[in-house]
């Protein structure tokens, strides 16, 4: 189940990209069984997952970015999770969901201050 | 008759499009030192290529997914993200050496020391990703790169023995410049031919444009008839090198990639040969800046395309900013641009398993494709075509220290 979930494309209710599955966490049910219970998306978990001195620098790059680190990832539950087929999609708009600091920081100091920003060239 | 003017346009810009900085320095090196001895190596080039972007094409349209954001799930997430950092390399290297050509085109054209024109191909090249309809970009100067046909025709104005062309094409010699340098320009040409940013724009491109099985059709018969025809603008880059260098001089500025045409039809020949530089150039420099941020952007699984707003995919648009900023720096060292090609030639072919492998395995993956995984006359071709490619990158820096780059 989680090798079919792994770095999969993460697609909101819309059609947007919202990230990668990084990660996955586990949880045991009343039985005892395994079943997964949230998606972890972005830099932080990513890193931990890639490992060694590339992982470190992928999450202090990202880190950055953001004024509070550490850097936490995004965490969906999987009841969120419509179906996964070459993508996992979402039921849920990408508003619904937390954002991501490195999205934000640059749509904010970089990105959006150009003229033109908010107009799609298609 | 929309649908075939749409059709015919597709084809034609297809064509423009094959051609860039690195088949224009690499062909004719090739002509002006070896003659028609390496038009075997196009071939060889054009049908892979064209393999290779009917199954990225088909990856596109039937799982909605482009070629890289399938690869982190084949290859694992350390392991693609390796691959992530050498093919964003390679992609800026050349997008580099694309705005130093852009450049020379336009020193070509209107005079003016070439550094100056550097920071104005970076920015023209800039606005027109932030501002310009993916279709129209793609179809603007892919068409005005047809203006390079001129050297097909001039090919019929010079004084050319094409029988000696004929009996060239089939009789490769090292031409007393020894085999190494013979099979330096040979893993050059193909690189050049090959290049990884032409599928990884063709499969987002694909997915940008949301192909379904039908445009599929039409998006792989535009490349299935453009790249060869492309291949044949090419060629003929090398037919007239052959026919005004061979043997002797050697060709080391883009002025004199450009001297056939002027040769043969004068100052309107230079005009013409200008703006054809200039479009396959700036087309092949949106390209392989759109290629560098698409890779990593579906590497991290971010919004990315000229679908939305920049302000939505303020990552995206970062990277594709950060992207052409680091191509003018590159440039600004005052590096010489067609020895920064000839490098980029070599660094590419030495990273092209990295983008060839990862579409064959996907092209063969039933979860995602279904039963449209590739047949097995098409695989026999991707396979043979990759131990091609693995034989160039192997042979790539080897060949590059023994030769000192091909001398």
């Amino acid at each position: 189940m989680a090798r079919q979930l792994l770095d999969r494309q993460l697609v909101d209710v819309t059609g947007r990209l919202v990230g990668k599955v990084d990660d996955v966490e586990f949880a045991l049910d009343d039985d005892g069984v395994p079943y997964v219970r949230t998606l972890l998306s972005g830099p932080g978990a990513l890193g931990a997952r890639v490992g060694g001195r590339l992982g470190r620098m992928l999450v202090l790059a990202a880190e950055r970015f953001v004024s509070d680190p550490p850097l936490t990832p995004m965490r969906i539950p999987f009841r969120l999770v419509e179906r996964v087929d070459s993508a996992v999609w979402l039921r849920v708009p990408a508003e619904e969901l937390p954002a991501s600091p490195v999205e934000e920081w640059l749509r904010r100091h970089l990105i959006g201050r150009i003229p033109g920003a908010g107009r799609a060239s298609g | 008759m929309r649908k075939l003017l749409a059709a015919t346009l597709g084809v034609l810009s297809a064509v423009g499009g094959f051609v860039d900085i690195g088949d224009l320095v690499a062909a004719s090196q090739a002509g002006a030192r070896f003659g028609m001895g390496h038009a075997w190596v196009l071939l060889l080039g054009v049908v892979g290529i064209c393999a290779y972007a009917d199954m990225a094409g088909r990856i596109a349209a039937v799982s909605g997914r482009a070629v890289f954001d399938l690869v982190r799930e084949r290859l694992g997430a350390r392991v693609a993200l390796l691959n992530l950092v050498a093919s964003y390399l390679v992609t800026v290297l050349t997008l580099a050496a694309e705005l130093g050509g852009v450049a020379l085109a336009l020193r070509l054209a209107a005079g003016l020391p070439y550094l100056v024109w550097v920071p104005v191909a970076g920015l023209a090249v800039w606005l027109v990703l932030w501002r310009m309809r993916f279709q129209l970009m793609e179809r603007v100067f892919g068409l005005a790169g047809l203006a390079l046909v001129v050297f097909a025709v001039a090919l019929w104005w010079l004084p050319t023995d094409w029988a000696a062309l004929g009996r060239g094409m089939l009789h490769p010699g090292e031409a007393g410049h020894g085999w190494g340098a013979y099979w330096f320009v040979a893993v050059a040409l193909f690189a050049s031919t090959v290049s990884p940013y032409e599928v990884f724009f063709f499969s987002s491109g694909g997915v940008e444009e949301r192909w379904s099985a039908e445009d599929l059709a039409d998006a792989r018969s535009s490349v299935l008839i453009g790249f060869p025809v492309g291949g044949l603008l090419a060629l003929s880059l090398i037919a007239t090198a052959t026919v005004v260098f061979h043997p002797g001089t050697s060709v080391t500025t883009l002025d004199q990639v450009a001297r056939p045409v002027l040769l043969a039809f004068g100052a309107v020949g230079l005009a013409v040969v200008s703006l054809g530089f200039f479009a396959v150039t700036f087309g092949a420099a949106l390209e392989t800046g759109l290629s560098a941020a698409y890779a990593a952007a579906q590497y991290f699984g971010w919004q990315w395309g000229k679908r939305v707003s920049p302000r939505e995919a303020a990552r995206f648009h970062a990277v594709l900013l950060v992207s052409v900023l680091l191509g003018v720096l590159v440039l600004l060292t005052t590096v010489d641009p067609v020895t920064l090609t000839e490098y980029m030639l070599i660094v590419s072919a030495v990273a092209l398993p990295l983008t060839y492998l990862p579409i064959l395995v996907v092209a063969n993956d039933r979860t995602y494709l279904g039963d449209r995984v590739n047949g097995r006359l098409l695989n026999l071709l991707g396979a043979v075509f990759l131990l091609v490619i693995l034989a160039a990158s192997v042979a790539a820096v080897p060949l590059a220290i023994t030769t000192r780059m091909g001398q």
